[in-house]
C-alpha cells in the first residue's frame, strides 16, 4: 500500500507531521520517497526504508522524531511533477490520493437503457454511408482498366531493311494513343523482325500456322509457317523491358535482355535467363513491294501462357 | 522545469502573450512533456535515426510542396514541367535534387534505425506494436520511393515503373487487377502517371503522418528502451532527459544529413534521361538503387519460370516482411543483448551481406551489358 497524502505521520516515539508530497522513482515507477511537513518547521525526504507501516490514515515510522528532524531539508527544485514528464505507465502506479476524484454524470445519461443498441445503431449507420458509395468509388476508380483490343493493321516499314537471315533488325514505329481526355498522341514502340531460314522458321511454328484470336475468341489472322517473316514484340516476356540484338561471347548472336539477362535464339526460345516463355510472335503481314504491317499486340510478361493485354 | 520568475515586476508584453496562450493551451505543460523524457542509461549517438527520419520527412514535404509549384503530371506535360524546374526555374535544380537525394538519405535512415532497434532488441515486449507500426511505415517509405520515380516521365522513371507493376502482377489471384489498378489500364501511360502522383503527393503522406504519430504515441507509451545491459541502479545513474542531452545529439545529426544531401544535390545534381517511351532505345532499365538487390536477384536462375518468378519477386520478399511482423511474437525471450542473442546477430549480419552482395553485383553487372 503507497501511503496517502495528508496522512498523519507518526515516528517511533511521536507523532511528527503530514505527508504533503510523495516521490516517485522513474524506474522502478514505485513510491521511493515521502515528504514529511514537520507541523512548521519546514519539510523533510524521507526515504521508503524508514517506513515501518502504512494505513489509510496513518504512515509509521522505524525512526525518532529526532532522526527524521535530523535529515536535509526537503528541496523542492530538485524535482518535477508529474504532468511535467512523460513517463511510461507512471500514472497507473499512483495511488497516493486519498479516494477517487468523482465527476457526475449528467441526469439525461443516467436513464439511458440501450446504451450497446445506440452503439450498434451508430456503426450501422455509419456503413449505410460508406456501402453505397463503395461501389460508385470501385467503379471510378476502375474506369480505365480494362480496354479493348486494337486488332488494326500498322505500317512500320520495309523488309528491304533486313540484309541478312536469321538476324534481329528492330523496326521502330510510331502508334498513335487517345487516353481520356488528352490530345491524341505519338508514342514510340518497336518490334523485332527477321528473315528466317526454314530450320528456325520450323522452330517457331513447329509444323502449325500460328492463329490471333480476339477476346471473343474469333480468328483475327493467320500467320502462314511458310512466310520467313517473323515479327518478335519489343517486350521481353520475362517482366517488359525492351530487349536487343546482342552479340554473346558463348552463345552467338541472340536477343538479351538487359534488365534480368534473359537470352532467346533468333526463333525467340529461352536459352538462359529468367524468361518464362519464348518470346511473342506478332501478326505480319508482307505486301509484295516488303511493306510489312502488323497487329500490334501486347501480352503478359511473366506467364507461362500467352495473356493477351493490348 | 519550473516557470522562472521574471526578474522584473511587471510582465512584459511579450510574457503577458506567452500566459495568454499558455493558460489556453497549457504550451508549457505539453512542452515540458515533451522534453523531460527520461532517457534510461543516457542519450546515445545509436538513437538519434528516428529524429533525423522525421526531419527528412519534412524536408521532403517542404521540397515536395515546392515543386508542385511547377511540375504538372500529364503524360505531355511531366517531363517539359520537370526539366523547365531543373533549368530554368531559380534554384528548381537545387530543390529537386535535394527531393531526390532526400529519398535516398531516407532508406538509408530507415536501415540504420531498423537495424538499431533491432540489434538493441527493442522490438520485444512490450513495444511489439511500435516495431508492427515501424514496418507499415518501411513499406510506404518504399512506396514513396516506387511512386515519385515515376513522376519525372523519363526512360528511367517508365521502365522502372513498368518492371515494378510487372513484378506486383505476379501476386496470385489479385495481382492483375492490382496492376491494372495501378496502371489504370493494360500498360503505363496517363492514368498511371495520374494515380502515382496521387499516391505520392496525397494518400502516402498522410499515411505516414497518421502512421508516424501513432509510432511516437505507442513509443512514448511504452518509453524508451534503452541500452541492452547494465543494472537498474548503472541505468538511473546516467540517465538524462531527452533535452537537452539527445536533443542536441539529434540536432547534430539533422545538420550532418541536411549538409551530406546538401553536398550530394549540389555535385550530383538530377539529370533526367529522355523522355518516356515504350521504346527503351540504348536505355538499360534499372530500379533506385536500394531496390537493385531485389533486381539482382530476378536475375537469378532459381528465380527462373513463371513459378520462380513469383517465388522470387513476390513469395521471398511477402515472406519475408512477414517473419519481421511477427518476429516479437515468436522471439519471446526478454533477453535484448544482441551478443547473447547469436541467432539475430548472424541473420542480420546475413541478411545485410546478401543485400550488399546482390547490390554490388548489379553494379558490377552494368559494364558486362554495353
Amino acid at each position: 500500500m503507497q501511503p496517502k497524502l495528508k496522512s498523519k505521520v507518526r515516528a517511533a516515539d511521536r507523532e511528527i507531521g503530514e505527508v504533503t508530497r510523495v516521490i516517485m522513482d522513474p524506474l522502478s515507477r514505485e513510491v521511493s520517497h515521502i515528504v514529511v511537513s514537520l507541523n512548521g518547521s519546514g519539510e523533510r525526504q524521507v526515504a521508503m526504508v524508514h517506513v515501518q507501516s502504512v494505513s489509510d490514515h496513518v504512515v509509521e515510522l522505524r525512526s525518532a522524531a529526532s532522526e527524521i528532524m535530523a535529515l536535509p531539508a526537503f528541496k523542492r527544485d530538485d524535482f518535477v511533477t508529474t504532468h511535467e514528464i512523460e513517463i511510461a505507465h507512471l500514472d497507473e502506479n499512483i495511488h497516493v490520493a486519498p479516494g477517487e476524484v468523482l465527476v457526475p454524470i449528467p441526469e439525461l445519461e443516467k436513464s439511458v437503457k440501450r446504451r450497446t443498441f445506440f452503439t450498434n445503431l451508430t456503426h450501422a449507420i455509419g456503413f449505410l454511408i460508406g456501402l453505397p458509395i463503395a461501389y460508385p468509388v470501385l467503379r471510378y476508380l476502375m474506369v480505365p482498366m480494362y480496354q479493348p483490343f486494337d486488332n488494326s493493321w500498322l505500317k512500320i516499314g520495309n523488309v528491304s531493311k533486313i540484309k541478312q537471315d536469321d538476324v534481329g533488325v528492330q523496326f521502330k514505329y510510331k502508334k498513335k494513343v487517345k487516353e481520356a481526355y488528352l490530345p491524341e498522341a505519338e508514342i514510340e514502340k518497336n518490334v523485332w523482325i527477321l528473315k528466317t531460314t526454314s530450320p528456325v522458321l520450323e522452330k517457331i511454328y513447329q509444323g502449325k500456322d500460328m492463329e490471333f484470336r480476339d477476346a471473343a475468341g474469333n480468328s483475327v489472322w493467320v500467320n502462314k509457317k511458310e512466310v520467313p517473316y517473323v515479327a518478335f514484340s519489343g517486350k521481353c516476356p520475362h517482366l517488359g523491358c525492351g530487349y536487343k540484338w546482342r552479340h554473346h561471347k558463348l552463345l552467338g548472336d541472340v536477343f538479351l535482355c538487359p534488365c534480368h539477362l534473359s537470352i532467346y535464339d533468333a526463333g525467340g526460345k529461352v536459352l538462359d535467363g529468367p524468361a518464362p516463355r519464348p518470346l511473342d510472335a506478332l501478326p505480319i503481314k508482307v505486301s509484295a513491294s516488303g511493306d510489312v504491317q502488323i497487329i500490334d499486340m501486347e501480352f503478359k510478361a511473366g506467364t507461362k501462357a500467352q495473356v493477351r493485354i493490348i | 522545469m519550473q516557470p522562472t520568475p521574471s526578474s522584473s515586476a511587471q510582465p512584459t508584453a511579450l510574457e503577458k502573450v506567452i500566459a495568454f496562450v499558455d493558460e489556453r493551451v497549457g504550451l508549457k505543460t505539453l512542452q515540458a512533456k515533451m522534453l523531460n523524457e527520461p532517457v534510461p542509461g543516457g542519450s546515445r549517438w545509436a538513437y538519434i535515426f528516428g529524429s533525423i527520419l522525421l526531419f527528412i520527412f519534412i524536408m521532403q514535404a517542404v521540397t515536395g510542396i515546392l515543386l508542385m509549384f511547377y511540375y504538372v503530371p500529364t503524360a505531355d506535360h511531366a517531363y517539359a514541367s520537370t526539366q523547365y524546374i531543373i533549368h530554368d526555374v531559380d534554384y528548381g535544380w537545387f530543390l529537386l535534387s535535394y527531393h531526390f537525394w532526400g529519398s535516398t538519405a531516407m532508406v538509408v535512415c530507415v536501415f540504420a534505425h531498423m537495424s538499431q532497434v533491432f540489434l538493441w532488441g527493442a522490438y520485444k515486449k512490450p513495444r511489439e506494436l511500435i516495431w508492427l507500426v515501424g514496418l507499415a511505415l518501411f513499406g510506404l517509405v518504399m512506396g514513396f520511393g516506387f511512386t515519385g520515380y515515376l513522376l519525372p516521365w523519363d526512360q528511367r522513371a517508365y521502365w522502372a515503373t513498368t518492371v515494378g507493376v510487372e513484378i506486383m502482377d505476379k501476386t496470385p489471384v489479385v495481382g492483375d487487377f492490382m496492376a491494372r489498378f495501378l496502371k489504370g489500364g493494360p500498360t503505363p501511360g496517363q492514368m498511371t502517371l495520374s494515380r502515382f502522383f496521387v499516391i505520392h503527393v496525397m494518400i502516402l503522406p498522410a499515411a505516414l503522418m497518421g502512421l508516424a504519430g501513432l509510432h511516437l504515441f505507442l513509443f512514448r507509451k511504452a518509453g524508451p528502451a534503452g541500452p541492452f545491459h547494465g543494472s537498474v541502479e548503472e541505468l538511473k545513474a546516467k540517465s538524462d532527459y531527452f533535452f537537452p542531452r539527445q536533443v542536441w545529439k539529434d540536432i547534430v545529426g539533422m545538420v550532418t544529413v541536411f549538409l551530406a544531401i546538401c553536398a550530394l544535390a549540389f555535385w550530383e545534381p538530377v539529370v533526367l534521361l529522355e523522355e518516356a517511351t515504350p521504346d527503351p532505345g540504348d536505355y538499360h532499365p534499372e530500379p533506385e538503387w536500394y531496390f537493385l538487390f531485389l533486381f539482382q536477384m530476378l536475375r537469378l536462375k532459381i528465380f527462373a519460370g513463371e513459378f520462380g518468378q513469383f517465388l522470387g519477386a513476390v513469395a521471398l520478399p511477402g515472406a519475408f516482411m512477414a517473419f519481421l511482423a511477427a518476429l516479437p511474437f515468436i522471439d519471446r525471450d526478454p533477453e535484448r543483448n544482441i551478443f547473447k542473442r547469436p541467432i539475430a546477430l548472424i541473420g542480420w549480419i546475413v541478411v545485410m551481406t546478401t543485400i550488399l552482395i546482390f547490390t554490388v553485383s548489379a553494379i558490377i553487372n552494368r559494364e558486362f551489358l554495353d
